[in-house]
C-alpha cells in the first residue's frame, strides 16, 4: 500500500489537471447516466403514441452525445498531458538518481537490471498513474452515479440491482493480496533476461571468439523460460479475478429480469423504467470489465513501483556536503604553484569486500610535481588515484589537494580540477570532435585539433571518412586501440590551460590541476608513444601529474616514484634512490629496459625542478 | 528516418499519403509471421477459440433475452415464462464466466509464450550477425528492441488482440442480431459502417509517422541510458552529469512531443466514435419509434435494438481504446520485423566443409584486401589492409608490429573470420575459412581480442568460458600454465571471487589475466587431444588446447613482472601450436619465429629479428627506439 502512495505522489505537480480530467470524467459520466432515461422516456412516448414528445427526447439525446464528445475530448487532452508530464518527471528523476549515485552502486548493479527497471518497469507505472488510474476512477464514478441515478428513479428495484456492488471491493483486495507478489516476481525474471541479453551483446566479440553462441542461447533461453513460469503464475492470477469482476453485472441484469419483470407486470413500474434500468446495468458492463484489467495493470504497476523504489531509495553515498562546509580550492597566484596532494594514511575497502585495497596510505605530492606510481597488477595504483576525484570515499584517512579535503568540496567543482585517463578508456557514440571535447564543450575547433595534435591523434583522425566529424562507434569500437587510447588522452589534454597560464590568472577558463595518467599508452607503439611524451611534456608543465605506467620510458618521466605493493606503500624516492634500495623497482628497471623507449636524461624537462 | 513534421505542400500531399501507406506495407506478412510461430501451440489456440466464442456469446445473450422478457413475459404478464428466461440467462452467464476464464489463461498463457519465442528468436538472430554489426549498432537500442517493443507487443497481444477479435466476433453477433430483430432499422444503424471505415484508414495515415517516432525516441532514450550506465566512470571523473541530464531531458522531450501527436490524434477521433453510437440511437428511436407508433414493430423489438445497439457500438468504442496500444504494438513489430529481416553478411556455408584433421594450422593470407563498410553511403571506406600476402607457417609463433592502425587487429579479425576479406581468401590448412563453420573454426582457437570482455560471474567461470565442459581441474591448470596462479590467489576469495559486469571489480592487469587463461581453455580437451587421433597428440603433446592462439596485446596492461613470467610459460605454451601474436613490448616480438612488420595496411617486411636487423629497414629503425636510452639506464643500475 505505501507503494502505491507514494507512486500517486508522483501526480501531485499535476494535481490542477489532475482535478480538470476528473470534473470533466466526472461531466461526461454524468451525460452519459442521462441517456439510458432519455431512451426509456422516449420508449415511454412511443407506448404513448406521443410523436412530439418522442422528437423532443431525440433532439435532447443527440445534443447530449455532443455535450459528451466535447467534455471526453478535452478530459483525453488533459488527461494526455499528465500522463507524458507523470513519463518524463519519472524518467528524469531515475535518471537524475542514477546520475547522482556512487560508483559503488554501479559495481554491484548490472546495467541490464537498470535498464530493465528503466524501460518496462517504468512504462508500467506510468500507464497505469497516466491511463488506468483515469480509468478506475470513471469505472467507479459510473457505478456510483448510475447507482445515483437508478435509486432516485426506483430505491427498491436499485437496491436490489446493487446487492453485488460490494462484491466489487471485496474481490479486488483479495486480488490485490495475491496478484502482487506474483507481479513483483515476474518482473524480476524479465530484468533477468534484459541483463542476460546486455551482456551477451555488449560482450559479442567474446562470445563469437569462443564460439559460445548456443551456450549464450541456452542460457538466455533458460532466463526467458524462468520468466514464462513467472508470468504464467500472474496470469493465472489474473485469469481467475478479472472474469469475476466482469461477471457482477450479469448477476444485477438477472436480478432486474427476475425482480424488475414481475414490478412490470405488477405495475409497480413502467416498461420504459424497466427498459431504462436494463440499460444501467448494461451500461456497467462495460466500465466493469475495464475495471477488472485496470486492477491488473494496477498490481503490474504497483509491483514495478516497489522495483524502482529499490534504486530511488539507495542514497548516493558521495554528495556534496553542506552549504557552510562547502569550501573551495585556493586559486593560483603568480608565483605559487598549485596542486599539491596528499593522502595521509588512507584505507580503502571496496563495497562488500573483507580486504582493503589500500591500507594506510601516505603519500604528498608537491605542487606542480610529476609522481609515478608502479607495482604489480592489483596492487591498488587505479585505486588510490580514483580517491582524487573522489569516485571512491576512503574508509579510513583523508585526501587532501592544497590543504583541502576533498570531501568538503563540491564533487562536480573538484573534478573539473583533475584529468584522468582512464586505464580502460570509453567513448561515447558521439563524433570525434564531440569526444575529445567531452570535458570542454565549449572548445573551438581549433582547440580540439590542438589536443589531438599533441597526443598524436590529428593524423589519423583526419584520415577517417569523415575527419573529425566521424562518429566512433559505442565505446569507439571502430578505433584501433591505441586510436582509441590517443582520443582519450586528447580529451584530457582539453580540459583547458594550466593553472596561472591563462591570460587571467584565477579566470573560471583554466584547466584542471591535477593530471592523472593511468596506464594511458599501453596500447600504443614505441615509436608513437615517443611522440606522445613529447606532448604530454608540454601540458604536464605546471600542473601536478600522477602516472601510473609498467613501461619504463613513462615512469622515468617523474620526479620521484612511488612502489605500492598490496595496497601499501613499498618505497617511494627519485629513480636512482629506488634503484638502488628497492628489490621491486630494480626488477622493473631489469625486465623494462631491455625493449622500453628509454628518455635520455637531457630530454626530460627540467622546468619544474628549477620553478 | 521518417519526417513527421516534412512540409506538406499541395502537390506532395498524395505522395505523402502514399508514403505512409508504405510506411505499413508489409505489416500484414509481419503479423503472419508473427502467428506462424504460435503454429506448434495450436491445441491451445483451438482451445482458445472455443473459450471465445463462447465467451462472446454469453456477452450477446441479453438483448434476444430481453426481447423476450418484454414481449413474451411482460407483456401477457407471463411470470414462469420469466422465470425461465432468467434461469436461462445465469446459466448463460456462468457458462461465460468460466469461458472467460479460461480465455484469460489462455490468452495470457500463448501471450507470454510468444513473447518468450520472439525474445529468443530476437537474441539468436543478434547472435548471428557479424562483430561489425554490432561495432556500428548501439547495444541499448538493440536491448530496447527486446524490452520495449517486446513488451509493447505483449500489451498489444495480451490486451488488444482478444479484445480485437472479441470486439469483430461481438460486432459479426450484432450484426446478425440487429437484422433478424428488424432489417429496415439495422440497414439504417449500418450507413455508420462506412463513415467509421473512412475515418479509421484517414486515422491509421494520420499516425503511423507519430507512433513510429514513439518507437525510435523510446529506442534512442534507451541507447543514451544504456551508455550512461557503461560509461559512468568517465561521466564521474570528468564530472559532466549536467551534461548528460541535459541530454537525457532532450530526448524525453522528443519522446513526449512525439507522444503528444498520438494524444492530439486519439482525442479527435475516440469521441468522434463514440458520438456515431449515440447518433445511431437517436435514429433508431426516431425511425423506429415512428414505425411502432404506427405498428409496423413492436416495442419490445425496439428496447432490444437498442440494447443491441449497444453490442454494436460497444466493440467499436473497445477497439478505439486499445487503439493506441495496437499502434504502439504495430510500430514495434515494425521495428523488430526490420531488425530480424537484416541479413548477417557473414554467414555458414551451405554445405561446410570440415576443419581438417589432423590440423596442422598454417594460415595463408592470399592477396588479402579489406575496407570496414562505409559509414554513410557515398562516402568510400578507406583500405585498412592492402594486397596483404602473408603465410603463418603451422606450428609457428609469429609477432606482428607496427604502429597504432596499422591494421594489425584487423588481420587478426580477418585469421579468426570475425569479418571477411574484401578480396583475397585467407586459407587454414589449405581451406578457404568461409568454406568453415564458423563455430568450427573458432572453438579450434584461442583468441584474446584487444579489448577483453569478462562476463558476471566468478573469476573461475569466466575462465571455463572458453569451452564447454572445462572442468575446474583444466582452470587451476590454465592459470598455473600462464603464471597467474599468485595474482589470482591474492583475490578476496581465490577464483571465485565475482568479477563484477565487464569485470569492474579487477583491475586492468588481472583482467586481462583471466582473459588470457581463458584463452588457452579453448581448443580441444587433453585427454582428447591425446586419445584417438596420434598427429594431434604429437601436435600438442597431450596437452590439448587451442591448435591456434591469436594474442592481441594480451599483456598490454600488465607490470613487468608479471609479463616475464607469462612470457617464459608461453615458451612452452607455444610449442606445436601456431601463434599469431600482437605486441609492443620487444621481449615478445623478439622470440618470434616470424616479425612481420605492418605499416598502413602493407606487409612491409618480415623475417625474424636477426634477419630484419641486418636488412636495416623499418624494424631496424623501431629497434633503434626501443634501445634508444638504455645505456643509460643500465648506468643508473648498481
Ligand atoms: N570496483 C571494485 N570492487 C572490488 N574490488 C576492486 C574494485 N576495483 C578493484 N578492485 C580490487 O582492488 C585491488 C586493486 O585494484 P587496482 O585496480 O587498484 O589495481 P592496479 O594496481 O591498478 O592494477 P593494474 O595495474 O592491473 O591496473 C585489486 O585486487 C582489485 O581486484
Ligand atoms: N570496426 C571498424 N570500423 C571501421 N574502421 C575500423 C574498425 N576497426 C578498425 N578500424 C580502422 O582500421 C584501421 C586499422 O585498425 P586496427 O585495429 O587493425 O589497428 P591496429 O594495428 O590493431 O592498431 P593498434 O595497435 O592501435 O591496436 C584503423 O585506422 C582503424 O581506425
Ligand atoms: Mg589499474
Ligand atoms: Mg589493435
Amino acid at each position: 500500500m505505501g507503494t502505491f502512495r507514494r507512486l500517486l505522489g508522483f501526480l501531485r505537480p499535476y494535481r490542477r489537471l489532475w482535478a480538470v480530467s476528473f470534473v470533466l470524467a466526472l461531466l461526461a459520466m454524468g451525460v452519459t447516466v442521462l441517456s439510458p432515461a432519455l431512451i426509456g422516456h422516449a420508449i415511454d412516448r412511443i407506448r404513448d403514441g406521443d410523436k412530439g414528445g418522442l422528437t423532443e427526447f431525440a433532439v435532447a439525446l443527440a445534443l447530449l452525445g455532443i455535450g459528451r464528445m466535447v467534455l471526453t475530448i478535452g478530459r483525453r487532452l488533459v488527461a494526455g498531458r499528465v500522463s507524458l508530464g507523470v513519463e518524463q518527471d519519472l524518467r528524469d528523476r531515475l535518471y537524475g538518481h542514477l546520475q547522482a549515485l556512487d560508483l559503488g552502486f554501479f559495481d554491484r548493479w548490472q546495467t541490464g537490471q537498470l535498464m530493465s527497471r528503466a524501460t518496462v518497469d517504468l512504462s508500467a507505472v506510468r500507464f497505469f498513474l497516466g491511463y488506468g488510474l483515469v480509468f478506475v476512477v470513471q469505472s467507479l464514478l459510473t457505478v456510483v452515479l448510475a447507482a445515483i441515478a437508478m435509486t432516485i428513479q426506483q430505491p427498491l428495484l436499485a437496491l436490489a440491482c446493487l446487492v453485488p456492488a460490494p462484491l466489487i471491493v471485496f474481490v479486488g483486495h483479495a486480488y490485490g493480496v495475491r496478484g502482487r507478489p506474483a507481479q513483483q516476481d515476474a518482473q524480476q525474471a524479465v530484468a533477468e533476461v534484459t541483463a542476460s541479453a546486455e551482456e551477451s551483446i555488449s560482450g559479442i566479440r567474446v562470445v563469437k571468439a569462443f564460439a559460445a553462441e548456443d551456450r549464450r542461447q541456452e542460457a538466455f533461453g533458460e532466463a526467458v523460460e524462468h520468466a514464462f513460469q513467472k508470468q504464467l503464475r500472474a496470469v493465472r492470477i489474473d485469469a481467475s479475478f478479472q472474469p469475476v469482476v466482469q461477471f457482477l453485472p450479469q448477476i444485477s441484469l438477472a436480478i432486474v429480469l427476475l425482480v424488475g419483470g414481475r414490478m412490470v407486470v405488477d405495475d409497480t413500474i413502467s416498461l420504459g423504467q424497466f427498459t431504462a434500468f436494463f440499460v444501467y446495468v448494461m451500461m456497467l458492463v462495460q466500465p466493469l470489465r475495464s475495471l477488472g484489467v485496470m486492477l491488473g495493470l494496477g498490481q503490474r504497476a504497483t509491483a514495478s513501483g516497489a522495483r524502482l523504489f529499490q534504486v530511488l531509495d539507495r542514497a548516493p553515498d558521495i554528495v556534496a556536503p553542506e552549504g557552510a562546509a562547502l569550501r573551495t580550492l585556493p586559486l593560483a597566484t603568480e608565483g605559487a604553484a598549485i596542486g599539491a596532494v596528499e593522502f595521509d594514511d588512507v584505507t580503502l575497502r571496496y563495497p562488500d569486500q573483507d580486504t582493503p585495497a589500500l591500507s594506510d596510505v601516505s603519500v604528498s605530492v608537491l605542487a606542480g610535481e610529476r609522481v609515478a606510481i608502479v607495482g604489480q597488477t592489483g596492487s591498488g595504483k587505479t585505486a588510490l588515484v580514483q580517491l582524487l576525484p573522489r569516485l571512491y570515499d576512503p574508509e579510513r584517512g583523508r585526501v587532501l589537494i592544497d590543504g583541502v579535503d576533498v570531501r568538503d568540496l563540491d564533487p562536480t567543482a573538484l573534478r573539473h580540477e583533475i584529468a584522468i585517463i582512464d586505464d580502460d578508456p570509453f567513448l561515447f557514440t558521439a563524433t570525434v570532435a564531440e569526444n575529445i571535447a567531452y570535458a570542454a564543450p565549449g572548445a573551438t575547433r581549433a582547440e580540439i585539433e590542438g589536443a589531438a595534435r599533441r597526443a598524436r591523434a590529428h593524423e589519423f583522425v583526419t584520415e577517417l571518412p569523415d575527419g573529425y566529424d566521424t562518429v566512433v562507434g559505442e565505446r569507439g569500437l571502430t578505433l584501433s586501440g591505441g586510436q582509441r587510447q590517443r582520443l582519450a588522452i586528447a580529451r584530457a589534454l582539453l580540459a583547458g590551460p594550466a593553472p596561472g597560464t591563462a591570460e587571467r590568472p584565477g579566470d573560471a577558463g583554466q584547466g584542471p590541476r591535477i593530471l592523472v595518467l593511468d596506464d594511458a599508452t599501453s596500447n600504443v607503439d614505441a615509436s608513437t608513444e615517443q611522440e606522445i611524451t613529447a606532448g604530454l611534456r608540454e601540458v604536464m608543465r605546471g600542473r601536478t601529474t600522477l602516472v601510473i605506467a609498467h613501461r619504463l620510458s613513462t615512469v622515468l618521466l617523474a620526479d620521484r616514484v612511488v612502489v605500492l605493493h598490496q595496497g601499501r606503500v613499498a618505497d617511494v624516492g627519485t629513480h636512482q634512490d629506488l634503484v638502488e634500495r628497492s628489490e621491486l623497482y630494480r626488477e622493473i628497471v631489469t625486465y623494462g629496459m631491455a625493449d622500453q623507449v628509454f628518455l635520455s636524461r637531457e630530454d626530460r624537462p627540467t622546468e619544474v625542478q628549477e620553478a | 528516418m521518417s519526417t513527421p513534421d516534412a512540409p506538406r505542400g499541395r502537390g506532395t500531399f498524395l505522395a505523402d499519403v502514399r508514403r505512409r501507406r508504405a510506411a505499413t506495407r508489409g505489416r500484414g506478412r509481419r503479423i503472419r509471421n508473427l502467428f506462424g510461430m504460435l503454429r506448434p501451440y495450436r491445441g491451445r489456440l483451438v482451445l482458445l477459440g472455443i473459450a471465445l466464442l463462447l465467451s462472446t456469446g454469453a456477452m450477446l445473450a441479453p438483448a434476444p433475452l430481453v426481447q423476450r422478457a418484454v414481449d413474451d413475459g411482460l407483456a401477457d404478464g407471463d411470470l414462469d415464462a420469466l422465470t425461465t428466461l432468467v434461469v436461462a440467462f445465469v446459466v448463460i452467464s456462468l457458462i461465460g464466466l468460466v469461458a472467460s476464464m479460461a480465455l484469460a489463461r489462455l490468452v495470457g498463457w500463448l501471450g507470454a509464450r510468444l513473447l518468450s519465442d520472439l525474445r529468443e528468436r530476437i537474441f539468436r538472430h543478434l547472435l548471428t550477425m557479424p562483430v561489425a554489426y554490432h561495432e556500428r549498432q548501439r547495444a541499448g537500442v538493440l536491448v530496447s528492441r527486446m524490452t520495449n517493443d517486446v513488451d509493447a507487443l505483449q500489451q498489444m497481444i495480451s490486451s488488444s488482440l482478444v479484445t480485437l477479435v472479441q470486439s469483430l466476433l461481438l460486432l459479426a453477433g450484432s450484426i446478425v442480431i440487429l437484422l433478424t430483430l428488424d432489417v429496415k432499422l439495422a440497414l439504417i444503424t449500418f450507413t455508420t459502417i462506412p463513415v467509421l471505415l473512412i475515418g479509421s484508414l484517414a486515422f491509421r495515415l494520420a499516425s503511423v509517422d507519430a507512433f513510429a517516432r514513439t518507437r525510435e525516441t523510446i529506442g534512442a532514450i534507451t541507447a543514451h541510458l544504456q551508455e550512461t550506465l557503461s560509461g559512468v566512470r568517465v561521466i564521474r571523473s570528468y564530472g559532466r552529469e549536467r551534461a548528460h541530464l541535459d541530454r537525457f531531458t532532450e530526448l524525453g522531450d522528443d519522446n513526449r512531443a512525439a507522444n503528444m501527436k498520438t494524444v492530439y490524434l486519439n482525442a479527435a477521433y475516440f469521441p468522434a466514435v463514440e458520438y456515431l453510437s449515440t447518433a445511431a440511437i437517436v435514429i433508431v428511436l426516431l425511425v423506429g419509434g415512428h414505425e411502432a407508433i404506427a405498428g409496423a414493430v413492436t416495442i419490445g423489438v425496439l428496447v432490444g435494438f437498442v440494447t443491441a445497439l449497444d453490442n454494436f457500438f460497444g466493440p467499436i468504442t473497445d477497439l478505439s481504446n486499445v487503439y493506441t496500444t495496437f499502434q504502439s504494438g504495430m510500430a514495434a513489430l515494425d521495428k523488430i520485423g526490420d531488425l530480424l529481416e537484416q541479413e548477417s553478411t557473414l554467414t555458414d556455408p551451405e554445405h561446410p566443409v570440415a576443419v581438417p584433421s589432423p590440423l596442422r594450422g598454417e594460415l595463408r593470407f592470399d592477396h588479402v584486401t579489406f575496407s570496414y563498410g562505409a559509414t554513410k553511403a557515398g562516402v568510400t571506406a578507406t583500405t585498412v589492409l592492402d594486397d596483404v600476402d602473408l603465410v603463418i607457417p603451422a606450428g609457428a609463433t609469429v609477432a606482428l608490429v607496427g604502429a597504432t592502425g596499422a591494421g594489425k587487429s584487423t588481420i587478426a579479425k580477418l585469421a579468426t573470420r570475425f569479418a571477411d576479406p574484401t578480396e583475397g581468401r585467407v586459407l587454414l590448412d589449405g581451406v578457404d575459412l568461409r568454406d568453415l563453420r564458423q563455430n568450427d573454426l573458432r572453438s579450434r582457437m584461442g583468441i584474446v581480442p584487444q579489448e577483453g570482455y569478462l562476463f558476471s560471474g566468478t573469476v573461475a567461470e569466466n575462465i571455463a568460458f572458453g569451452r564447454i565442459g572445462a572442468t575446474r581441474e583444466e582452470v587451476e591448470d590454465a592459470v598455473d600454465r600462464i603464471g597467474a596462479r599468485e595474482i589470482l590467489d591474492a583475490l578476496p576469495r581465490g577464483l571465485d571471487t565475482t568479477v563484477g559486469e565487464r569485470g569492474t571489480s579487477l583491475s586492468a592487469g588481472q583482467r586481462q589475466l583471466v582473459a588470457f587463461a581463458r584463452a588457452l581453455i579453448a581448443g580441444t580437451p587433453a585427454d582428447r587431444a591425446g586419445g584417438d587421433d596420434e598427429a594431434q597428440r604429437t601436435l600438442h603433446r597431450g596437452i590439448g588446447g587451442p591448435a591456434i592462439l591469436v594474442l592481441d596485446e594480451a599483456t598490454a596492461n600488465v607490470d613487468l613482472r608479471t609479463e616475464r613470467r607469462i612470457e617464459e610459460a608461453l615458451a612452452t605454451l607455444l610449442e606445436g601450436r601456431t601463434a599469431i601474436v600482437i605486441a609492443h613490448r620487444l621481449s615478445t616480438i623478439r622470440t618470434a619465429d616470424l616479425i612481420v612488420v605492418v605499416d598502413r595496411g602493407r606487409v612491409v617486411e618480415s623475417g625474424s629479428h636477426e634477419e630484419l636487423l641486418q636488412q636495416g629497414g623499418a624494424y631496424a629503425t623501431l629497434h633503434r627506439d626501443w634501445q634508444h636510452g638504455t645505456e643509460d639506464a643500465a648506468a643508473a643500475l648498481p
